[in-house]
This record gives structure tokens, C-alpha cells and sequence, in this order.
């Protein structure tokens, strides 16, 4: 009887930590959220991680979206040609760019890039004891480290979204009217006939929250860092798996609702 | 070259990214431009199944407008288009719904009707609709002739199929056998009649005959009348001849008014006077002439009537907008208020005037110089002290570009419209000074209701006075009839 009462034991203690876990990272968001209204804000301080998770981004995320625009272009067109629509690539692509894949593939990339930073940065200072000094000199983390974080990234995901998009469809048009020879005309009017501007508008508020998303998750790790240089590395990973993990399914969600 | 700063990196990306998305929606919302400023027609068809709201409505493949609603109406689709004001659609056009390319996209074609007739007016119903060949409703009836033709088989099958059937019709031939062999028997059992029958028959014409002969002379006297009667006529005839020699003579009341010559003259002299006077207000002699050949009274006349044509379309485009804002800043814990008049003479175009009460007042710096070269600046806070904002504005499809007097100060904005201008994103940067960073100030306007609006943003977000502060408020706007009418000078009843 005992191994089985052991299963059962560790089968609930793992559930409970993940129960647990989610809801330390909702009472994070939300102490995020209420010194968030709290003045003064550091512009300062915004810019900076502005700077950081955008800027910094812009090469990554244009060389994602090239080509994953002229990715698409090639294999569409080798689907299109056998029922002789290959000028519906075009518009498959912006579809596919502006809905899904330019949202998901950049705020992935954040992730990889800013969101694992995040949480590397936030994970040493948490183990040099940095944050508790914060704590003794009566300024408050959350709102010094944190916040200036998660509203760059809220403010800087929907802007690189919006390169990744431009950039994949110009990808798109050079693969698919210079190489493959499709007709310019038809390529770009079936855009436009596809294309509407709820599709644009409806990417850019999923890569707003995946932008939330991929900040508080970083963020949250980074904060609670234990044990030393290892811990950091961990929490480093751990950081970017939930986050790349809770990106791609709450996608799914938000496409339900939003389509 | 001096390192770029932190802002100028994130100011440039943003720059570049709104330019991008900015550029995206105009070409994505390009299409239905115009239309959206079209004028609406109905249309009822039987069956709309496969029409889309936004399908193409099309004049010999141009596209004209699109379908804006569909709405059921007494068991018919009510189907509502959008056309492009610059296109007029004559009242008797037609409309059909047609099929396009393989997928089987629907889209409704607009056949115009006769040149010059009388263009339908907005909310007015397109008549003549051209049924469109269902499959479906053609198998049903194809099916529905079958059906008739398999009861009528199936009676005659009943009818002559089976043993019965058979039976009668047996029974049939036997009779019409029967029947011719009875009649041949009549024939010749009553021989002897039939011939009797034609002997009298011979008898009858012989005795008509006779009659005829006998009554000879008495049809030469009608013919003999009838000559006479003719005779009579001719005599009449040449009475009527006679008459009309008189008259061509000049002889009697009527020939001496034809043939008299004066009378010719008199006719003549009165048309000459009427070609005169005719000639003459042609040249533009007299006042009646004058008023109808000088140029200038045309001239006039079209000048005033294009004059109050300008005037009352300038009064219908004339658009006058008053509007309330208020904002909560919560680092300074105090109310800003905002008073705007928008003026919009054109479409895309606009003048903004108001007053803005800043809790902060208004600042007044004097320098003072007096002899010893040594300056002395006063600045002084007037709390009660109001602001103005004065803007010019024009609109490039989602973009405003706006400037002039903000805040009392030089300046200029823009806002990007979008979700259908329901959402308002406001970029200000004025009060531009040597000593001290640009009020910059970002937010954003959420309609709620029609009139009212939510907003939030950030006020002076880089100042160096410790003046940045988020804020929260509301505000109103609506638009104002009577005051446009008074800003036009002259009132117009309505």
C-alpha cells in the first residue's frame, strides 16, 4: 500500500505547486497592475527597457518575419499550383502573418531574447541580494524593476508585431512575384480583397498580451530566484518555456474569441 | 557625433512602426473608399443565399459600391447597397445577382437603364430584379412535369394494362366491327330508297330551273334602274364642277375673297410686322430684346444662381462640433478642463478654437532689463488664468495633422482614427522653450456612448519641472445645428 499512497502523494504535492505557482504569478500581475497607478513613473527607467525589449529586437524579428513570409510563399505555392490559384498566396500569407504567425513568431522571439533576460537579470540581482537591499532602502522592486518591464513590452511587442507583418508580406511579394513569376496584379488585389483591418487590429491586441505575458512570466521567475547561480539558470529556462508554452496556447483562445 | 540618446532609439522605432501600420491600414482600408460616402438603394430578391454583406455590387464589372446590409422583409431578402456618390443609377435599372469564378463568390449586377431619365434617390428601391436561374427551382419544376407525366402514364397504364384493359379494348373492335358490317347491310337492304331519293332529288333543280327562265325580264328592269341612278350622279357632279369655276373666277362672297388681291397684301403686311418685331428682339432692340439677347442678364442670372448654390452647399458641409473635456491628473491630484468649438468647413478639413482652465494657471515671464545690463526674469502663475488653443487642421484618411496655438503656446498634434474613429490616438508637442523640455503630451479617446468618450494619457511626460502626471477623464462631443448656422451669417429656416 505504500508506494501507492506515495504516488498519490507526489502526483498531488505536483499539482498543488503548479496551482500554487499560477497564483503567486496572478497576485504578481496584480501588485503590478496597482503600482502601475501608483506615481511618480520613471520615464526614464521605460525608455530604457523600451530600448531593450524593442529596439533591440528589430533585427531578430525582421529576419523572423522575412522569412517566414518567403517560407510560406514557397510551399503555398506549390499547394496553389495544382488547382492553379497560386495568386491566392499572396493573400494567404497576409492572412496568416497578420492573425497568427507575426504575433506568435515575435513575441516568441521576445521571449528568447528579452523575456529570458528579464528573468536572468531580475534571478542575479534576487541571489546578490540586490532586491533585498531595494527593500531596506524603503523602495519598492515591483514597482522599480518590474513595472518599467512589462509596460515596454506591452507598449514594444504590438510595434514589432507590426514590423514582422510589413516586413513578412514584402517577403512574400518579392518570393512570389520575382521568383515565381505570379502575376503582380492579382498577387496584390487578392491581399486586398482578404485582408481586412480587423485582422491587422485583432494581431496587434494578441501581441499586446503576449507581451503581458511573456513580461510577467519573466519577471516572476527572475523575482523569485533561489539558489545562487544555478537557481538563476533555471529560472532563466523556466522562464522561457512557460512563457513560449502559455503564448502558443492562450493563441488558440484568443483566436476562438476573437474570430 | 554625439552618442544617439535612449529616447531618440525608442522615438525612431515607434516612428517607424506607426509609419508601417499607418501605411498597412491605408492600403488594407483603400478599398471602399468613396463608397463609404455613398448614398443607399434597395434591392428585394427572392433568394440572396451565397451574397455577403461587403459583396461587390458592379455596372459592366466596375465595381460601384457594396452590399451593406441584408435584412429579411415579408419572407424576401431585403438587400441594402452603398453606391459611389459620383455614380447616379436611373430608375429603371435593373439588378441581378451573378456568380463569379470558381469558388462561386456572388456579387450583384447593376444593368443602367435608359440615358437621361430620372436618377433614383438615396433610400429609393431598385424595381426591375432579374430573377436568376436557380438550379435548385429547376429541378423542382423539372421534377414536378415529371411527376405529372408519371400520373398520367400510370392512369393509361391502369387504364389499358391488365386483363381488364385488354379486355375492353377487345371489346372495342368487336363492336366497330359489327358496326361498319350493319351499315353495309343497310345499304343494301335499302337499295331501292336511296335511288327514289336521288330521282326527287333531280326533280327539285329541274323545277328551280323553270323558275329562273320564267322571271327573266323583271331582272333586266332592276338592272335598268340602277343605270338611271348613276345617270343622277354624274349630273350632280358636274353641278359641284360649276360651283368651283365661280369661285375660282372671283364671283360670289367666298371667290371674291380668295381672288382679291388686298386681302393677300394685308396677310402679308401683318407677317412682315411680326418678323419685324421678332427681328428686332433678336437684335436686342426694345426692352423686351434687350433683356432677352444681353449677355449680361445670363451672366447674372447664372452668377446668382451658382452664388446661392455655393451658399447653401457651403452651409450643408459647414459642420460645427462642441465639445467638454475633462481630465483627472493624479499625480497633481487636480481637474483640467477643455472647451472646444471644432469648425469643419470641409470634409477634411477643420479650425479648432477653445479655452483650457490648467490648475497650474497660466505663466507670465517678463524680462527686465534696466541700465545695469543685468536681466531680471519674473515668472508669475496665474491660477485663474485661462488658455487658448487655436488649430488649423486637415485629415488625411486615418491621420489629423493639426497646429497653431496649444495651450497658449506654439505647437502641433496628430491623432491616428481608428476602429472606425472610434478610437483616437493624440500626439501633442508644444510649448517649445530654451530653458526648459516640450510639453509633450500622448492618449488616448475611447467612444463609449455616441457623445461620450473616455480618455487617458500622459501629460508632459519629458518635463524637467516635475509637471509629468498621468491622467484619467472623460469627455463630450456632439455636434452643434444652430450654432452652424450662425456661424454662416445668415440664418436658413430648416
Amino acid at each position: 500500500m505504500k508506494p501507492f499512497s506515495a504516488s498519490l502523494d507526489y502526483v498531488g504535492r505536483t499539482v498543488m505547486h503548479y496551482v500554487e505557482e499560477m497564483g503567486r504569478i496572478m497576485t504578481l500581475f496584480f501588485s503590478i497592475l496597482f503600482w502601475m497607478m501608483r506615481p511618480p513613473l520613471k520615464a526614464r527607467n521605460i525608455f530604457k527597457q523600451m530600448e531593450f525589449v524593442g529596439v533591440k529586437s528589430i533585427f531578430v524579428v525582421v529576419l523572423t518575419g522575412l522569412f517566414t513570409g518567403m517560407v510560406m510563399t514557397l510551399q503555398g505555392y506549390h499547394g496553389f499550383r495544382l488547382f492553379g490559384a497560386e495568386t491566392m498566396v499572396g493573400s494567404t500569407v497576409a492572412l496568416g502573418m497578420t492573425r497568427e504567425l507575426g504575433p506568435v513568431l515575435t513575441s516568441l522571439m521576445v521571449t528568447a531574447r528579452a523575456g529570458s533576460a528579464m528573468a536572468a537579470e531580475l534571478g542575479t540581482m534576487r541571489v546578490t541580494e540586490q532586491i533585498d537591499a531595494l527593500y531596506v532602502m524603503a523602495a519598492n522592486p515591483i514597482k522599480h524593476l518590474i513595472v518599467p518591464r512589462v509596460i515596454a513590452s506591452v507598449l514594444m511587442v504590438p510595434l514589432l508585431t507590426v514590423v514582422a507583418n510589413f516586413v513578412g508580406i514584402a517577403g512574400s511579394y518579392f518570393v512570389g512575384v520575382n521568383l515565381l513569376n505570379i502575376n503582380e496584379g492579382d498577387f496584390i488585389n487578392n491581399i486586398y480583397k482578404m485582408l481586412e483591418l480587423n485582422d491587422i487590429y485583432s494581431g496587434l491586441v494578441k501581441a499586446a498580451f503576449f507581451g503581458l505575458v511573456l513580461s510577467v512570466v519573466g519577471c516572476y521567475k527572475g523575482f523569485n530566484t533561489t539558489g545562487g547561480a544555478e537557481g538563476v539558470g533555471r529560472a532563466t529556462t523556466q522562464a522561457v518555456v512557460i512563457s513560449s508554452i502559455t503564448i502558443l496556447v492562450s493563441d488558440y483562445f484568443l483566436t476562438a474569441i476573437m474570430f | 557625433m554625439g552618442s544617439i540618446t535612449t529616447e531618440a532609439k525608442v522615438g525612431l522605432f515607434i516612428l517607424i512602426g506607426m509609419l508601417l501600420l499607418g501605411y498597412m491600414t491605408m492600403q488594407v482600408g483603400q478599398r471602399g473608399v468613396g463608397i463609404k460616402k455613398g448614398y443607399n438603394v434597395d434591392v428585394v430578391f427572392d433568394n440572396v443565399a451565397g451574397l455577403n454583406k461587403y459583396s461587390s455590387v458592379q455596372i459592366a464589372g466596375v465595381e460601384v459600391g457594396r452590399v451593406e446590409d441584408i435584412l429579411l422583409k415579408d419572407g424576401k431578402a431585403l438587400v441594402r447597397l452603398r453606391i459611389t456618390p459620383s455614380v447616379t443609377l436611373e430608375k429603371d435599372v435593373s439588378a441581378a445577382i451573378k456568380t463569379r469564378g470558381v469558388l462561386g463568390d456572388k456579387y450583384i449586377e447593376i444593368t443602367p437603364g435608359t440615358r437621361g431619365m430620372a436618377a433614383l434617390e438615396p433610400g429609393e428601391q431598385i424595381r426591375n430584379v432579374e430573377r436568376q436561374a436557380d438550379i435548385d427551382r429547376l429541378l423542382n419544376q423539372i421534377s414536378a412535369i415529371a411527376d405529372d407525366v408519371k400520373t398520367v402514364s400510370g392512369t393509361l397504364s391502369n387504364v389499358l394494362g391488365g386483363q381488364a384493359g385488354q379486355d375492353s379494348i377487345g371489346g372495342l373492335l368487336e363492336n366497330m366491327q359489327a358496326l361498319t358490317r350493319n351499315i353495309n347491310s343497310l345499304v343494301v337492304s335499302n337499295e331501292a330508297t336511296i335511288r327514289s331519293m336521288l330521282l326527287n332529288a333531280q326533280e327539285l333543280t329541274n323545277n328551280l330551273n323553270r323558275v329562273v327562265v320564267q322571271n327573266d325580264d323583271k331582272v333586266g328592269e332592276v338592272i335598268e334602274n340602277l343605270r338611271g341612278a348613276s345617270r343622277e350622279m354624274e349630273k350632280t357632279f358636274a353641278s359641284f364642277s360649276q360651283i368651283a369655276d365661280e369661285v375660282n373666277r372671283g364671283e360670289g362672297t367666298i371667290g371674291q375673297l380668295m381672288k382679291d388681291n388686298t386681302t393677300i397684301t394685308n396677310l402679308n403686311k401683318t407677317l412682315a410686322s411680326l418678323q419685324e418685331v421678332s427681328d428686332k428682339i433678336n437684335q436686342g432692340k426694345g426692352t423686351l430684346g434687350k433683356l432677352v439677347n444681353d449677355e449680361e442678364t445670363v451672366n447674372n442670372l447664372n452668377q446668382s444662381l451658382s452664388g446661392i448654390n455655393r451658399y447653401v452647399t457651403k452651409a450643408e458641409q459647414f459642420r460645427t462640433f462642441l465639445g467638454y473635456r475633462g481630465e483627472y491628473l493624479w499625480d497633481k491630484s487636480n481637474f483640467k478642463s477643455y472647451l472646444d468649438i471644432k469648425i469643419q468647413p470641409k470634409q477634411d478639413q477643420f479650425y479648432l478654437l477653445g479655452l483650457v482652465s490648467d490648475p497650474r494657471g497660466r505663466l507670465t515671464v517678463r524680462d527686465y532689463t534696466p541700465t545695469g545690463n543685468v536681466t531680471t526674469r519674473t515668472e508669475e502663475w496665474d491660477k485663474s488664468g485661462l488658455l487658448f488653443n487655436v488649430q488649423i487642421g486637415k485629415r488625411f484618411r486615418n491621420v489629423v495633422l493639426r497646429g497653431g496655438i496649444l495651450e497658449s503656446t506654439g505647437g502641433f498634434g496628430m491623432d491616428y482614427m481608428a476602429l472606425n474613429d472610434r478610437l483616437k490616438l493624440t500626439f501633442e508637442a508644444f510649448d517649445f522653450s530654451s530653458d526648459r523640455n516640450a510639453h509633450l503630451k500622448g492618449y488616448a479617446d475611447v467612444q463609449l456612448f455616441k457623445y461620450l468618450y473616455l480618455t487617458g494619457g500622459w501629460d508632459d511626460f519629458i518635463s524637467n519641472r516635475g509637471n509629468s502626471s498621468g491622467f484619467v477623464g472623460f469627455s463630450i462631443r456632439f455636434e452643434d445645428d444652430d450654432l452652424k448656422y450662425l456661424l454662416t451669417s445668415t440664418p436658413i429656416p430648416k
